[in-house]
């Protein structure tokens, strides 16, 4: 009489551990980010401008390697991480165009690459507190990747990842203050 | 006829005595340069004209750079650097972008006139007082092959050359 009970018990339980598991992000996974064909194309120190390698992140670590040589970077140093979609965004929108039409073309986009790359630019500190700048170019799509794992790995950013591009549908601010 | 070719060479003579002579005053009138032993450099502000993060970091850097091999300094130091409040006479570069004209590196490379970038920076100097001991307007530019990204460099380049001429 008790295996009866126990049997559907057991059954819905790994069931539902289950689908935990599978509907689990896969943000969550930690699993090491690797991009190669990467371009860095300034600031990092101990490499040369414009080498194309790997860039990794694993255990709290971003890691370029080009050739022979490679730069370690602490991912809590790093105070900003800015996409080329970010940039775009918080240039573009409806007071973009507006000021676009001011002097100097105030509001247009400048851009540094060719669009068919993704760019990815970190800001981040040294031991004594000089603030140091990087900036990446990888193939399309792989910045906002990278991106997520830096952040979820400790990274700070002034532009917070767009819901869409995260696959979870905001919650309503309305919705929030309701008791 | 005689005498005519002499004044001619007297005028010309006085001519050339007085151009030697506002010259010389113009060099006597230089200004004096700038003494310091450490720069710091700060990021790039964009008040006016809204920069990517890529292109400010891509100037900050550059200027790091060439501001490191023009030797000026016995230091260089980075924004936010804790050493360097300890310098007596250290000159902080405050930079904002007030202009830029986007060209096309298409157009560059199809005409190589046409399709130039400019990006126009108001460059101060500022001592530890905070006053300003020099202030110019730079502009970096890209004319003919390369992508936006030389502009930035272009724009290091000669703020290395105005530090080289004042400091």
């Amino acid at each position: 009489m008790s295996m009866r009970r126990v049997v559907p018990t057991l059954f819905v339980a790994a069931v539902a551990l289950l689908s935990v598991v599978l509907l689990c992000p896969p943000g969550f996974a930690q699993q090491p980010v690797a991009v190669p064909d990467t371009k860095q194309v300034l600031g990092l120190e101990g490499v040369k401008h414009n080498a194309t390698g790997t860039l990794s992140i694993e255990k709290g670590t971003l890691q370029f390697k080009a050739g022979k040589k490679k730069a370690d970077l602490p991912v809590t140093s790093i105070n900003d991480v800015i996409t080329g979609n970010d940039s775009q965004r918080a240039i573009g929108g409806f007071i973009g165009t507006l000021t676009m039409f001011g002097p100097y073309g105030s509001g247009r986009f400048l851009s540094l690459f060719r669009t068919k790359i993704d760019t990815l630019t970190i800001q981040y500190h040294d031991a004594s507190g000089g603030l140091h700048g990087a900036i990446f170019t990888m193939p399309v799509g792989k910045a906002e990747d990278v991106k997520k794992e830096l952040l979820a790995e400790g990274a700070k950013t002034t532009i917070p990842i767009e819901p869409a591009a995260t696959g979870q549908a905001p919650a309503s601010p309305k919705k929030e203050q309701k008791p | 006829m005689k005498r005519a070719g002499h004044c001619y060479v007297f005028a010309f003579l006085v001519a050339a005595s007085l151009f030697a002579g506002s010259a010389r005053s113009a060099q006597d009138k230089k200004p004096q340069k700038i003494s310091a032993s450490a720069i710091q450099i700060l990021l790039f502000q964009s008040d006016e004209v809204k920069l990517p993060a890529e292109f400010q970091m891509a100037l900050y850097e550059h200027v790091i750079e060439e501001l490191q091999k023009a030797g000026k300094f016995e230091h260089v130091y980075r924004d936010g650097d804790h050493a360097a409040a300890n310098t007596k006479d250290l000159i902080t570069l405050r930079s904002n972008v007030t202009g830029f004209k986007q060209g096309s590196e298409r157009a560059r490379q199809v005409t190589t006139v046409a399709g130039a970038t400019s990006i126009t920076i108001h460059c101060q100097f500022v001592d530890k007082s905070g006053k300003v001991q020099l202030e110019r307007d730079i502009t970096g530019k890209v004319r003919f092959f390369g992508g936006n990204l030389r502009a930035t460099y272009d724009f290091a380049k000669k703020v290395a050359k105005e530090v080289q001429e004042s400091f």
